[in-house]
């Protein structure tokens, strides 16, 4: 079986997020691997050690990326490609989808996995799109995974309960990182990351140009970014039982209108 | 001059710390309360490699550098130090020992057990009468026929009761003091090797400290580590890696104490506002962060000459002394920032002040240390 795990890095969200004029502040920032994407990758190695695969990992991003490409061979996947330009610095989901697509062009797998989203911009975009431009199925938010007779066996979160699809191969598939709790890589893990083959790719090599990659990145773009507006301290009620009964159900009635 | 972590090291710092937060932080109030070994957490830690990580591939290690291992260290300290003391002592001194000064054959007997954490490591030098004074040891080995026949006690063995695999020091040439004394491999169960009670200790409660008793304990003659009176030189050099060990330990249980009162400050509401505005309480943060960095630093300088094959005995007494006093200090204030609460166990800054004292006595106290640092100084 050969399995492509799509994945990004994204910013540490352990760490204070920064924002100024509209804009990310990534200075002094970790990056790490997609939780959404740790959980593809953590799925696709326990299908490996039960029915042998390779799992390839893909990568658009800067050098930052390559860390977080590492951390996924870490745990053990078996190779990466890192796809890298100038151009392809904060790339929207469609160009994303585009530049995938040139990417897969020609290649031979059995199925791709990418995360139902990413934790930095939550777009949840790129995987869609991307079956879209493969022509190839497409089943979103699985929270599980198995291969029985060819067929891919998705459960997926639905909006009332599990479902269980079964998908031919190929075919693209989006995880939910309810789906497992992604493997810390070992030290030997770590060790071994490095001597495993991690593939440099440019735009040229993938037949695209720089203008055509920003041109599909107006398709969807970020404009700017905002911090949600700071939480309004409650009211806090004092006084005896009395007191405070009388003044929650006067508030309750008048003031929030929920009674 | 380069204070940049390389990827490898980041990668293990990080990965560390993933599994601390995960797997260790949870529990360890109750672990400190109750005094329980965490045996399934040493597992789990033999598994990601983490119990001889600095030793060769060929006995199941990574060879990883001093550094990666301080930092292990510190990512375990900040959570439990119980934890970082029990995989200090395994990995440097018991495991190290046998690892530097151990013949091939013990070392492929014993090494793969020990360096994967299925086999813990215990390493006994101090006796009820010797101490900071580990030359005037008691216990006896002496030659008969195939076998060494030892005799006396060992104190404050760390590993002492859950420990399967010893180094211990004894005299083998009473005469000669300091140069009479050798080291041999011990294993649990061997007929009048017995270990007592675990010992009740202020701080590192999870941690298992025992004293170690040998009644004839007769070990084969291939048992010797290395030559013969040189045990006590051998102990030196074991120490001195050990150091590093203990002051990245320091180094955690500080950190611990600094995260957790940053985020107190800002929380805790006195005199109508949150406690942080103090500038008498602003500057003792700063006072503890500037302390811890310059602990840590001290300590990768050590490791770093350690991995560079350099001299490291000043610089890794340095960072033990001073990153221990630092820590002291550091946890001392943590209690004063949370007031109250912090007297309290549910608030963890109480506990980092109880185990933080070790850093200050554990693999020569910090009397030892300047002494090692001044003698140092003055040579001629
Ligand atoms: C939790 C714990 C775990 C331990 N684990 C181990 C272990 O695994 N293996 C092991 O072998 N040992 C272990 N030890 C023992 C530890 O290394 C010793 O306690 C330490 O070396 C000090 O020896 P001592 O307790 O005999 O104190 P002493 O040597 O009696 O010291 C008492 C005081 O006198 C001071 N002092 C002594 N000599 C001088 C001097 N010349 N100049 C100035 N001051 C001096 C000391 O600094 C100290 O303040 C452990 C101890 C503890 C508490």
């Amino acid at each position: 079986m050969k399995i492509y795990v799509c994945c990004k890095q994204v910013p540490d969200v352990a760490m204070t997020i920064q924002i100024k004029d509209g804009k990310f502040i990534s200075e002094g920032m970790n990056y790490v691997l997609n939780a959404y994407d740790a959980s593809c990758v953590e799925e696709a190695l326990v299908l490996k050690e039960k029915y042998g695969a390779e799992v390839t990992l893909v990568l658009i991003g800067d050098e930052a990326g390559k860390e977080a490409l590492r951390k996924g061979l870490a745990m053990g996947a078996d190779n990466a490609f890192h796809i890298s330009d100038p151009a392809l610095n904060n790339l929207g989901s469609q160009a994303a989808a585009k530049v995938l697509q040139a990417f897969f062009k020609g290649r031979d797998f059995d199925f791709i996995l990418t995360g139902k989203q990413a934790q930095d911009s939550d777009m949840g975009l790129a995987g869609g799109i991307l079956s879209g431009l493969l022509n190839l199925p497409y089943v979103t938010n699985a929270v599980g995974l198995d291969v029985q007779d060819k067929m891919i066996v998705v459960k997926r979160q639905g909006d009332e309960g599990v479902e269980v699809l079964h998908m031919p191969m190929p075919s693209l598939i989006t995880c939910s990182n309810d789906m497992n709790d992604p493997r810390i890589p070992s030290l030997k893990g770590i060790m071994a990351s490095k001597k495993k083959p991690m593939e440099q790719v440019s735009l040229t090599d993938l037949g695209l140009s720089a203008d055509e990659v920003l041109k599909e990145s107006q398709k969807s773009s970020l404009k700017s970014f905002g911090l949600p507006p700071a939480r309004k301290a409650g009211a806090k009620i004092e006084g005896d039982a009395q007191t405070l009964v009388a003044t929650l159900m006067e508030k309750l009635t008048k003031e929030a209108k929920v009674l | 001059m380069n204070f940049e972590l390389t990827e490898d090291q980041k990668m293990i710092r990080d990965m560390v710390r993933d599994f601390a937060r995960k797997h260790v932080a949870p529990g360890v109030l109750e672990r400190d309360q109750n005094g329980t070994f965490p045996r399934d957490l040493i597992n789990q830690l033999g598994e990601l490699g983490l119990m001889g990580m600095v030793y060769p591939e060929e006995y199941g290690g990574s060879a990883a550098d001093t550094v990666s291992y301080a930092l292990a260290i510190e990512e375990l300290a900040r959570y439990d130090a119980s934890l970082a003391i029990t995989v200090a002592s395994h990995t440097s001194l018991g495991t190290g020992h046998l690892a530097m000064y151990g013949s091939d054959e013990l070392k492929k007997k014993y090494l793969p057990d020990m360096v994967s954490g299925k086999r813990l490591a215990g390493w006994g030098l101090t006796e009820t009468g010797s101490g900071s004074d580990a030359s005037g040891m008691k216990t006896t080995a002496i030659l008969d026929g195939d076998h060494w026949v030892i005799n006396g006690s060992k104190i404050f063995i760390t590993q002492g009761t859950e420990g399967e695999v010893f180094v211990i020091l004894a005299n083998t040439d009473k005469a000669k003091g300091a140069k009479g004394v050798s080291a041999f491999l011990l294993e649990k169960g061997m007929p009048g090797f017995s270990h007592g009670p675990k010992m009740h200790k202020l701080g590192l409660r999870s941690s298992d400290t025992a004293e170690l008793v040998f009644e004839n304990v007769r070990v084969p003659k291939s048992h010797l580590i290395g030559h013969k009176d040189l045990g006590f030189i051998q102990s030196m050099k074991v120490l001195e890696g050990g150091r590093i060990g203990i002051g990245a330990l320091a180094v955690g249980i500080a950190r611990g104490s600094l995260e957790d009162s940053v985020q107190y400050v800002q929380q805790r509401s006195q005199f109508g506002g949150p406690i942080a505005n103090q500038q008498a309480l602003r500057f003792m943060l700063a006072d503890m962060w500037v302390q811890l960095e310059a602990s840590r630093d001290l300590v990768l300088r050590a490791a770093v000459l350690k991995d560079a094959g350099k001299p490291y005995n000043k610089e890794a007494a340095m960072a033990k002394l001073y990153s221990s006093e630092a820590a002291m200090k550091i946890c001392h204030q943590g209690i004063q920032l949370h007031g109250g609460y912090g007297y309290m166990e549910e608030y963890h800054v109480e506990r980092y002040y109880r185990d933080v004292k070790l850093c200050e006595i554990g693999e020569g106290t910090s009397e030892i240390q300047r002494m090692v640092i001044a003698r140092e100084l003055l040579k001629a």
